[in-house]
């Protein structure tokens, strides 16, 4: 116990880790480029309907998404994907991931994010398995799913898999709140608080999602899936899905 | 029990035949039945047990030859008991389509009773040019006993791939003691869930006429890639939920080529 103490109050053992994690915690900043603040994935939608007006209301509705849609469907695709050694069974599962998503707008999101990912750390970082993803989508036989491509840049890091489930998980809900704040619309102050009570729950989700296989992907927040069918047949939109 | 159905449709002389035919009760399969037209041939699937009890297990294997036009009809809902041993029902579908086949499976129906649980899967080898239509209810039990989603587990699965390409992965996994299941996310105050897979390049649908919602009933589309569609229900108007899908299943009315 004493010896752990002295180890980590020793800057230099920890110094390789903080460091490190620098680089997630930019590719969480809000200002990088990867296009999530243009996306509401259906909850826009629930917005425009009343049905999420209070802090309150998008608190129990990130908590449903959180629960009921990321940790049974993308949340499990950064685990497989981050557990996949052979190129072939990535490819494999990014079709299943692709055929998952029944929204054509969601599924539209997730490649255009994960596309814009691709493009932005590619350049800046050293991420063979990332590299090899981008040679395979510039050949059409990839599609760039985000939560794959995520899980491919955390691994080459050498993040472990609870921090790459964990760190997805916040960057999914996190980015909803902030459109949410604008759209709603909500305080800054508000946004934080939600953010603040998500934390917990993420960390639920995460030790869920580790406990899941390809067996327990599931589909069934189906209003949120009908809200984003009926996104694109809005009159006005504040964001593509 | 475990029940079994395997059925071969081929040609013979440009006429769809079920060439071969398999079952073992409590399945039971009628005779082929030319309802339309000589080229669509219309089989039954019956069930005489009057549903699974916890272990059963029916399993149904269906292959079409190429060019073969054949609608298969569950004759009624597949009623699940009460898992109190533990053990849950299970249903497992197979279906290979050769080129140019086309196979209808109209409205399969499940209703999970109370405490019971419930896992069937779907799997669809489809080949070029072949056709698949699927249709299913998901009730959230004997609504007219009060059960709404008090069943332990029901999970549906459906997989379709055209060669090396999945076309369709549709999970429900529903255990509503662990889940949040009145959330407007999820089913909010609707009970049941329908869809109505529609895999074809050949067809396009009015989208518009297919995205609508009032409080007890909405019904929304989407585009598969390059595959089809699917039309997704929530609803608590069940004849209106199995009104708009004969309209779907009525290529005639819904479809615009």
């Amino acid at each position: 116990m004493k010896r752990q103490k002295e180890d980590s109050q020793n800057h230099l053992n920890t110094e390789v880790i903080n460091t490190k994690f620098l680089y997630l915690m930019h590719i969480h900043d809000s200002a990088f480029p990867i296009g999530t603040y243009t996306h509401s994935f259906g909850m826009e939608t629930f917005i425009q309907e009343d049905a999420i007006k209070t802090k309150e209301d998008l608190f129990h509705f990130l908590q449903v998404y959180l629960h009921e849609n990321v940790s049974y469907t993308d949340g499990i695709f950064v685990k497989e994907s981050y557990q996949k050694e052979e190129l072939a069974e990535l490819i494999r599962l990014e079709k299943i991931c692709d055929a998952s998503k029944n929204a054509e707008e969601t599924r539209e999101a997730s490649s255009m994010i994960g596309k814009q990912f691709v493009k932005a750390v590619l350049p800046v970082s050293d991420t063979p398995s990332l590299e090899k993803w981008n040679e395979l989508l510039q050949e059409k036989k990839v599609i760039a799913h985000f939560p794959i491509v995520y899980s491919l840049y955390a691994k080459d890091l050498a993040f472990d898999l609870y921090t790459t489930v964990l760190t997805f998980l916040y960057s999914s809900t996190v980015g909803l709140v902030h459109n949410a704040v604008r759209a709603i619309p909500l305080g800054q102050k508000a946004g934080i608080e939600v953010i603040h009570r998500l934390i917990p729950e993420m960390e639920k989700a995460t030790i869920n999602v580790l406990e899941r296989d390809l067996s327990d992907l599931s589909n069934h927040a189906v209003g949120l899936e009908l809200a984003s069918m009926q996104h694109k047949y809005l009159r006005s939109r504040l964001f593509i899905s | 029990m475990d029940g079994k159905i395997d059925l071969h449709f081929a040609l013979r002389n440009h006429k769809t035949i079920m060439k071969d035919v398999y079952y073992q009760p409590p399945l039971k399969a009628s005779r082929g039945l030319y309802v339309d037209n000589p080229d669509d041939i219309t089989v039954y699937l019956m069930e005489s047990s009057g549903g699974l009890v916890a272990g059963d297990k029916n399993a149904y294997r269906v292959r079409l030859d190429k060019g073969t036009n054949v609608t298969l009809h569950p004759q009624a809902a597949t009623k699940v008991y009460p898992a109190f041993n533990g053990k849950p029902s299970k249903q497992e579908v197979d279906i290979e389509l050769a080129e140019q086949a086309c196979l209808t499976w109209k409205r399969e129906e499940v209703i999970p009773f109370a405490e019971s649980e419930f896992h069937s899967h779907t799997t669809v080898n489809m080949k070029k040019g072949s056709s698949f239509y699927w249709e299913e209810i998901l009730y959230p039990g004997r609504e007219k006993r009060g059960e709404r989603f008090t069943f332990v587990k029901c999970h549906t699965q459906l997989e379709v791939w055209m060669e090396e390409e999945c076309l369709v992965y549709d999970g429900l996994r529903f255990e509503p003691s662990v889940q949040d299941v009145k959330h407007f996310g999820v089913m909010g105050d609707y009970h049941y869930i329908a869809s109505v897979w529609i895999i074809d390049r050949e067809i396009e649908l009015d989208v518009e006429k297919w995205s609508h919602s009032s409080t007890d009933h909405q019904v929304s589309i989407t585009k598969l890639r390059d595959a089809g569609y699917l039309v997704r229900f929530l609803s608590n108007d069940l004849p209106r939920v199995k009104k708009e899908m004969d309209q779907l299943g009525n290529k005639k009315l819904a479809v615009s080529v």
